[in-house]
């Protein structure tokens, strides 16, 4: 402390970031946005305990109707250890909700490539479906999970559908885009020297997508599985969804918080710990084309200054996180 | 004859046009025909009702006036919570000039950004239940975040210089967020809306699908447990293409004539 002192007392106080500096350590601390960083836990649940008191007071029900930090976290601890009222643990219901997501994913994936090869490379077969996969691109994740719920009832068919629907179109823009990127010069080439259509796809267009195919799939897997969740919610009978509105529907609380953290928890650990590295691994050899510039003509993105750095793929994963 | 090579250009360009717009008029035929040949054949007509099924169900409703009230309910409630959403982001953008509430509120803006709505809809309607305000603080927890994103990065790119000057001449932060700060963050605030709209709209209706008992997700639920597809696709549709055509040309128009006065922005 003292040394701090003199030594900023030898300093010239010359610029303003010095001057601060001269501040006491205590002062100095409380100042720095890293504890405010810091605080804000603490402060949520200190406001999370005020307003369940707050609520329960001024409409006069039991409080235990209202969920507590501690509940919460016996709740995830419970689940975590495989311990559970709902019919199936934590375990199982991811594990039957990821083999439909991997599944739809599949689909989604093959499909789409294959659709958006054909519109990248035919004008015509672009004009054939592009309003209608602009029109997917836009539709809500619910739309698909009470309509899909009707026709193919309560199993594994609708929700697999619903995956393939909510991720098919962003996996064909982005191919499209993938194959509209190519370079022209490769292609006329290979056309001159005579090389067959399917070689000229192996060797000169599938190198050159490979970015765009990676972003494709993050696309579908991460909007697959929210389309997942609410189809597996209004229609299903297991699975991560379901599990959640059974917490729902037997009205506790805390089962609907914990599951929530669950999803965002999962959310996070598939886009770090999953497919960050495995971009990371996969780019190593051409460093520019870590992060594809992937330009579409989007129904559901508008084009705002904010971020406007940033990759457009993070805009989209953030406008259809949301639904 | 000899033809020159602008001709050829543009009889080359002709045949680009209509080949394009064949092959979407096809498009549509296609889609839609199938849709239609496949309803009561490949499925029930009660499973899958076709297009035209869909229009005339649109028709009935829309004479029994549902449609009109279930408009004007979603319509309320978009409105009230994309306002407050705003406020409330545009707020804390405003906050986040400071570094201390940057580092408070960091957090908080992150899992606003990332939590799927379904979350907060359902938590808003175990702890509000019924009442009206349940619903508006799961459309503002969803959107806040996408505001104060936008606030925040146009304040990050505030001209210094004005600022500075403003100070020097001893300006008052009353007069000096007015005619500096704001009308900078104009079109970054603009942007934060149209955003949060097209995020709110999907909201709400999941919402009301929980805790209402008016509005386009309540029909929506409705006609899906009283298993009429025909109603539901109808709903579907209908706010589809009502939402679509509000964000991209209303709102679209509006944004172009407010920010004439600076093409940069307008153009995009």
């Amino acid at each position: 402390m003292t040394a701090v002192m003199t030594e900023s007392a030898q300093s010239s106080p010359q610029s303003p970031r010095r001057s601060t500096r001269r501040l006491p350590l205590a002062l100095r601390v409380l100042r720095s946005p890293r504890l405010a960083r810091v605080l804000f836990l603490p402060a949520v649940l200190i406001f999370w305990l005020i307003s369940n008191k707050l609520i329960a007071d001024s409409w006069g029900f039991d409080s235990s109707v209202l969920a507590t930090p501690i509940e919460v976290w016996d709740f995830m601890y419970a689940e975590v250890t495989g311990d559970t009222v709902a019919p199936a643990n934590l375990y199982q219901t991811f594990g039957i909700s990821l083999r439909r997501l991997g599944l739809g994913f599949v689909i989604s994936m093959t499909v789409g490539t294959t659709l958006g090869i054909g519109m990248g490379l035919s004008k015509a077969v672009n004009a054939f479906f592009h309003d209608w996969v602009m029109a997917l691109l836009a539709m809500p994740a619910l739309a698909w999970a009470l309509f899909l719920s009707l026709i193919l009832g309560f199993g594994d068919k609708g929700p697999v559908w619903a995956v393939v629907l909510a991720g098919i179109p962003f996996v064909i823009v982005n191919v499209r885009e993938g194959v509209r990127s190519t370079p022209r010069d490769l292609f006329d080439m290979s056309t001159a020297f005579g090389v067959s259509p399917l070689k000229r796809i192996r060797h000169v267009l599938l190198p050159s997508l490979f970015p765009f195919l990676f972003a494709a799939a993050r696309y579908a897997l991460s909007i697959g599985w929210k389309g997942l969740v609410i189809i597996e919610l209004f229609g299903g009978q297991d699975g991560a969804g379901w599990t959640f509105k059974f917490w729902y529907d037997a009205h506790r609380l805390h089962g609907v918080i914990g599951y929530s953290m669950f999803f965002v928890i999962f959310a996070l650990v598939l886009e770090n710990v999953v497919l960050e590295p495995i971009s990371r691994r996969v780019f190593k050899w051409r460093p520019s084309l870590n992060q594809p510039d992937i330009v579409e003509e989007d129904m559901d993105v508008v084009k705002y200054p904010a971020l406007a750095d940033e990759s457009l793929s993070d805009r989209d994963t953030i406008i259809q996180e949301k639904n | 004859m000899r033809v020159t090579e602008e001709e050829l250009v543009k009889a080359a360009r002709r045949k680009d046009l209509t080949v394009r717009w064949v092959s979407r008029i096809l498009g549509y035929i296609v889609v839609l025909g199938t849709w239609e040949w496949a309803s009561g054949r490949v499925l029930e007509e009660n499973l899958l009702p076709g297009p035209t099924r869909v229009v005339q169900t649109a028709i009935e409703l829309f004479n029994k006036g549902k449609i009109f009230s279930a408009f004007e309910a979603t319509l309320t409630r978009i409105v009230l919570g994309v306002a407050v959403a705003f406020l409330v982001g545009a707020a804390l953008g405003i906050l986040t000039q400071n570094r201390w509430f940057a580092g408070f509120f960091k957090d908080a803006i992150t899992i606003g950004l990332t939590s799927p709505g379904l979350i907060w809809v359902l938590i808003t309607a175990l702890v509000f239940g019924n009442r009206w305000y349940g619903p508006l603080s799961a459309i503002v927890l969803t959107t806040f975040a996408l505001v104060t994103v936008n606030v925040a990065e146009g304040i990050g790119t505030l001209p210094k210089d004005t600022i500075d000057m403003a100070k020097a001449f001893k300006v008052g932060v009353v007069r000096r967020n007015r005619h500096i700060v704001i009308p900078h963050l104009a079109p970054f605030l603009f942007t934060g809306f149209r955003f949060s709209f097209s995020i709110g709209w999907k909201v709400t209706v999941l919402t009301e699908i929980f805790t209402a008992s008016s509005g386009i997700g309540f029909e929506m639920r409705i006609a899906q447990i009283l298993f009429r597809q025909d109603e539901v696709l109808t709903w579907i549709l209908l706010f589809f293409v009502f939402a679509l055509f509000f964000e991209k040309v209303v709102l679209q128009a509006i944004e172009n004539r407010f920010f004439r006065w600076r093409k940069e922005i307008a153009s995009t």
